[in-house]
């Protein structure tokens, strides 16, 4: 089968592969031609790497991800399982927003900080899917844990205007693996992340 | 019907007459220039304002040649801004609005910025990067508001800029200062942090590691280019993280920083990766100016009749962009 490009995003191009007789993807980061070259190779080689490893850990944390078949840090290439559904963003929904936030709690839980946690990195078939741990690192901060539920909280308030109760749904998920306490302690703090933002009312 | 829009958030004072149809009649700035190695003085820059209010006031009507009697509505800038200065344009227009008895609007500095850029540049429904002293924030319109994609968790673009050039010893605003000195480098990068966490980027640690760098014994011209490689690649990735999400095919970039060469550069690389068109806003307009004020009050004036008593004629210093309700869109 002849490598097809099946999408370009933001980050890497995806083309879908054949990887033993079975349909995989392959995840490229390509060389961004606006970034200085040793700053490029940096973050490519680096996100690339991360980005394997963190998938790998995410499932023992019992959060689906893609198999991961191969990895090569030079191209920037992992090659990985091909994951059949659709992509959130697409299909939002509150019970979903429940799902990510069960997804977030249990990353949270083994100290693994996702780093880009938005509603086009999840897809939805019989179960969720969490892609692009590119951004992810291991921190026990709560301060770092925040920062992955204000930029979740970002997305719903923008893209997802229109689906109410998207965030509070996104909490109730979140306590029901964190607890109560914890949630509050987290929420306390994404709170006064806001609040450094620029012009931020204090309340 | 003529506008007379007030600005005054920062160091830039200006008066413009601005039409129904957006066409600027007049649009008269004078800015306050701090002394070397320091930034904006609230207090002298107010001062400054106020010394140069009367006058920009009366050269607007002039340039535009109209009077006051031609004039339907005022704006004036009501916030994000520097207290003290936002003070001074909001007792210009008071002043007018009252003796005249004209409407008074208030205006969201930050939302002007963007429907005069928007205007110009004739983008319908753009995915925006305001980027400026202000605000660093990638903006898209959705139900009635425009919403905020991404932004920075700390200091601004501008910011970033002003306070290392400030640290070198030059006076605010330091990006076109730090512009040509990075063009004098020979291209030597020297590793600095690099921090987008998913559509939102920090400058605060870059900031600290640039300044310490300068102090060392980097060259100033390869630490300015350093910096300004960095600090732009965490918006141009922002911004084509943002634009991937959305799917926008229009990208626009307003505010100060928006003069820079490079930035462009690099977000028009940004774009044609994700097959967007890039509008910038004009380099006349890019930075402060009242006819962004005029402008939006215009449109705000026209779809809604909203405006404010005199009593009720508040500044606010803080005022986020995602609060103000748009209904002309």
């Amino acid at each position: 089968m002849q490598p097809r490009l099946e999408k370009r995003g933001a980050e890497a191009d995806i083309y879908l592969v054949e990887w033993s007789g079975r349909q995989a993807v392959s995840k490229v980061r390509t060389p961004k031609p606006y970034r200085h070259e040793e700053l490029d190779a940096t973050i490519r080689k680096q996100r690339t790497v991360h980005e394997a490893n963190f998938m790998s850990a995410a499932k023992a944390a019992g959060v689906m991800t893609p198999f991961v078949h191969f990895v090569d840090p030079v191209n920037a290439e992992i090659i990985m399982e091909f994951v059949e559904g659709e992509n959130v963003r697409d299909t939002m929904t509150p019970d979903l927003c429940y799902e990510m936030g069960c997804y977030a709690a249990m990353l949270h839980a083994s100290n693994i900080i996702h780093g880009d946690l938005t509603t086009s990195n999840f897809i939805t078939n019989k179960k969720l899917v969490l892609l692009d741990f590119g951004l992810s690192y291991y921190s026990e901060r709560v301060e770092d844990m925040a920062t992955d539920i204000r930029l979740i909280k970002e997305v719903f308030t923008s893209a997802h205007i229109a689906v109410k109760k998207a965030f509070p749904r996104f909490v109730e998920g979140y306590a029901s693996v964190a607890g109560r306490k914890r949630t509050e302690k987290i929420l306390e703090n994404v709170k006064e992340i806001e609040q450094r933002g620029r012009y931020a009312r204090v309340t | 019907m003529l506008c007379l829009g007030v600005e005054s958030t920062a160091h830039t004072f200006g008066c413009s007459i601005v039409d129904s149809t957006g066409k600027v009649l007049s649009d008269e700035r004078d800015l306050y220039k701090a002394p070397e190695g320091s930034g904006i003085h609230p207090r002298e820059a107010s001062r400054h304002h106020m010394e140069v209010s009367t006058g920009l006031f009366r050269q607007s009507l002039q340039s535009a040649g109209v009077s006051m009697k031609d004039v339907g509505i005022v704006g004036y800038s009501a916030g994000p801004g520097l207290g003290p200065c936002l003070r001074v344009g909001a007792v210009v227009a008071r002043t007018v609005a009252g003796f005249n008895k004209k409407p008074l609007v208030p205006v969201n500095h930050a939302l002007g910025h963007l429907e005069l850029g928007a205007m110009l540049t004739g983008a319908s429904d753009p995915l925006v990067l305001l980027v400026s002293g202000g605000h660093t924030m990638i903006l898209a319109f959705s139900h009635g508001r425009w919403r905020v994609f991404g932004e920075t968790l700390d200091i601004t673009a501008g910011q970033l800029l002003d306070q290392f050039g400030r640290a070198l010893g030059f006076a605010s605003p330091c990006g076109g200062r730090i512009e040509q000195l990075a063009v004098q480098s020979a291209g030597k990068y020297l590793q600095l942090p690099y921090i987008v966490k998913g559509n939102d980027v920090s400058f605060s640690g870059l900031l600290t590691a640039a300044i310490r760098l300068a102090s060392g014994r980097a060259q100033v011209a390869d630490t300015c280019y350093s910096l300004q490689e960095t600090a732009f690649a965490m918006l141009a990735e922002a911004v084509e993280r943002a634009l991937s999400f959305t799917g926008k095919k229009e990208m626009m970039i307003v505010g100060g920083v928006a003069a820079n060469k490079r930035l462009a550069q690099m977000l028009e690389a940004a774009c044609s990766r994700q097959g967007a068109k890039l509008f910038v806003c004009p380099l006349k307009f890019a930075g402060d100016n009242g006819a962004q004020i005029a402008w939006t009050a215009i449109q705000e004036y026209q779809t809604t009749k909203k405006h404010v008593k005199m009593e009720k004629s508040f500044v606010q210093q803080s005022w986020r962009l995602d609060t103000v309700d748009v209904s002309w869109r």
